[in-house]
C-alpha cells in the first residue's frame, strides 16, 4: 500500500474507508463482476496479488465518476493510474498501450492523418500536421522510451 | 476574444468536419482563433497511466507554446482539455513538480511559466460568447429535431477542474436548445461512452457503447450530439463495428455540436465536409434545418 501511496496520484489510497461509493458509481462495475473499484482498493490495502492488481487496473475507464463521489477524497480513479505506472516501471504494459506510447514518441501524435487526409487538409488550406521531434528528446529525459521499449536513434543526450 | 486553438490529434486527422465547423462558426461569434505551431499530443490517459512526469512534460510543452503566443488555449477535445488543464493546475500549484518537469523540457528550449489558461470550447461559447449572442447569430434554427446530448466525461469531471458537477451537462444542453433542438432526457447521461477502453478491453468498450446506443434509440432521438471526439468515434464508427460483430443496427447519426451550430448559422454542409460521417448525418440535419 505504501508503494502506491508514494507514487504520484496514489496518495488517495491512504484515505479509503471501504465505503463502496466508488463501486456504486462505477459504470464498469455496473456491467461486469470482473471489476469493482472498492475491491480493487481493498486488494491494495491488504497487499494481495500484484499481478491481479495490475490486471484489474486496466478495467478502469478514467471517467472519474468515483473521484467526484468519494466522500474521503481517496481518488480511486487516480490510484488506478498510480498502480498502472508501478506496473509499467516493472515492464508490465498492455501491448496496445505500449504501441500507442511508441507512436506518440515517434511522431509526437496519438493519431496521424492518412495521405488522403493530408491532401484534403492542403486543399482546404488547413495547417499541416508535422511530426514533433522534441517529443523523442523529452521522452528520453523522462525515461518513457525505456519503459515502453522504444529504441531511439542517436540523439543529443547520447 | 482571441485564443490559441489546440486541435489535438484525433480531430485534425479523423474528424475534419468538427475542425472546419469550429473555424467557420467561432470567428463569426467574435472568437478569434490563432493556430498553434508544432504542438504535440496532449498526453491522454494511456500516457498518464505509464509515467506521471512524462504526462506532465508532454502536456506542458503545449502549454509553453500558448505562453509564447501570449494567449489562453481553446481545446476542442474533452481529453485534451482534461490533460492540459490538469497539468496547468498541477504545475502552477507545485514548485517542486514544476522544476522537475521544466528540467525535462530544457533540452527542447521550453520552460513552463504558468502564464496561460485552458478553456474548453463549451466554456468559451457558454460563458465567453453567451447564449444571447449565439441566439442572434442563428439564421436557420432547427425544427422538430430531437437529440440525445452526450457531453463526455472530462467536460465535467473531475470537479476540481473548471466545471462543477452537473454544470457542464447543463451548459451544453442549453447551447443545443439555443439552436432550436429538443434535448431528450435519457438514463445514464453522465455515463462514459466506453472509448477509453478501446484497444484495451475491446469487448467491454463496445458493449458499453452498445448499451448507450440502445438507450438513445429508446429515447426516440434523431441524432446524438457530442463535443468529444472520442465519444463521436465510439458511437459513429462504433455502430459499424456493432453491426458487424452483433448484427445489430442502430442507424443513429452522431454529430458534433459545432457542426449543428454552423448549420444553424447558415453555413452549407459542404463547407464543413459533413459527408464524412460513417452514419450519414447530412440528410437528417438538412431535413430538420429551418433553411
Amino acid at each position: 500500500m505504501h508503494e502506491v501511496a508514494n507514487t504520484p496520484r496514489g496518495e488517495g489510497i491512504l484515505w479509503c474507508i471501504q465505503c463502496g461509493r466508488c463501486a456504486g458509481s462505477c459504470p464498469v462495475a455496473r456491467m461486469t463482476t470482473a471489476y469493482n473499484p472498492r475491491r480493487f482498493m481493498e486488494m491494495i490495502i491488504l497487499g494481495l496479488s500484484r499481478k491481479t492488481m495490475y490486471d484489474l487496473a486496466w478495467h478502469c475507464l478514467s471517467c472519474f465518476t468515483c473521484l467526484d463521489r468519494c466522500p474521503q477524497g481517496a481518488d480511486t480513479g487516480e490510484v488506478v493510474l498510480a498502480v498502472r505506472s508501478i506496473a509499467a516501471r516493472g515492464g508490465d504494459v498492455p501491448k496496445s498501450v505500449a504501441a500507442m506510447a511508441k507512436r506518440i514518441i515517434e511522431t509526437g501524435h496519438l493519431v496521424n492523418p492518412t495521405g488522403s487526409v493530408r491532401t484534403q487538409r492542403q486543399k482546404l488550406g488547413l495547417p499541416e500536421l508535422t511530426p514533433v521531434k522534441d517529443v523523442q528528446i523529452i521522452m528520453r529525459n523522462t525515461g518513457l522510451d525505456r519503459i515502453v521499449g522504444y529504441h531511439q536513434g542517436k540523439g543529443p543526450k547520447e | 476574444m482571441k485564443y490559441a486553438l489546440y486541435l489535438g490529434c484525433l480531430i485534425p486527422s479523423r474528424e475534419l468536419s468538427y475542425e472546419l465547423s469550429v473555424r467557420r462558426a467561432l470567428p463569426r461569434l467574435g472568437v478569434e482563433l490563432a493556430d498553434m505551431e508544432g504542438t504535440n499530443c496532449c498526453a491522454p490517459f494511456g500516457i498518464q497511466s505509464l509515467d506521471c512526469v512524462s504526462w506532465l512534460a508532454l502536456a506542458a510543452r503545449n502549454l509553453c507554446i500558448a505562453e509564447e503566443m501570449g494567449l489562453d488555449i481553446l481545446a476542442l477535445c474533452n481529453d485534451c482539455y482534461e490533460s492540459l488543464s490538469m497539468t496547468n493546475k498541477i504545475l502552477k500549484e507545485s514548485e517542486d513538480v514544476r522544476e522537475k518537469v521544466n528540467a525535462t523540457l530544457l533540452d527542447v528550449g521550453k520552460e513552463f511559466r504558468g502564464k496561460t489558461n485552458v478553456k474548453h470550447m463549451v466554456d468559451v461559447l457558454y460563458e465567453g460568447v453567451g447564449l444571447e449572442r449565439i441566439e442572434k447569430s442563428i439564421t436557420n434554427p432547427f425544427k422538430g429535431l430531437k437529440a440525445a446530448v452526450q457531453a463526455g466525461c472530462h467536460l465535467v469531471r473531475p470537479k476540481i477542474l473548471h466545471y462543477g458537477v452537473g454544470r457542464g451537462f447543463d451548459d451544453l444542453d442549453r447551447l443545443v436548445k439555443t439552436l432550436g433542438i429538443e434535448v431528450a432526457d435519457y438514463e445514464g447521461k453522465e455515463i462514459c461512452c466506453g472509448g477509453p477502453l478501446r484497444d484495451i478491453e475491446d469487448n467491454f468498450a463496445r458493449n458499453l457503447s452498445r448499451k448507450k446506443l440502445a438507450i438513445f434509440k429508446k429515447a426516440n432521438v434523431d441524432c446524438v450530439v457530442t463535443v468529444c471526439p472520442f465519444c463521436y468515434m465510439q458511437f459513429d464508427m462504433g455502430q459499424l463495428e456493432i453491426k458487424t460483430m452483433h448484427k445489430e443496427e442502430f442507424n443513429l447519426p452522431v454529430v458534433h455540436f459545432a457542426e449543428l451550430l454552423s448549420l444553424a448559422m447558415g453555413f452549407q454542409p459542404s463547407e464543413m465536409q459533413l459527408k464524412e460521417h460513417k452514419i450519414p448525418a447530412d440528410h437528417i440535419l438538412l431535413k430538420h434545418s429551418g433553411g
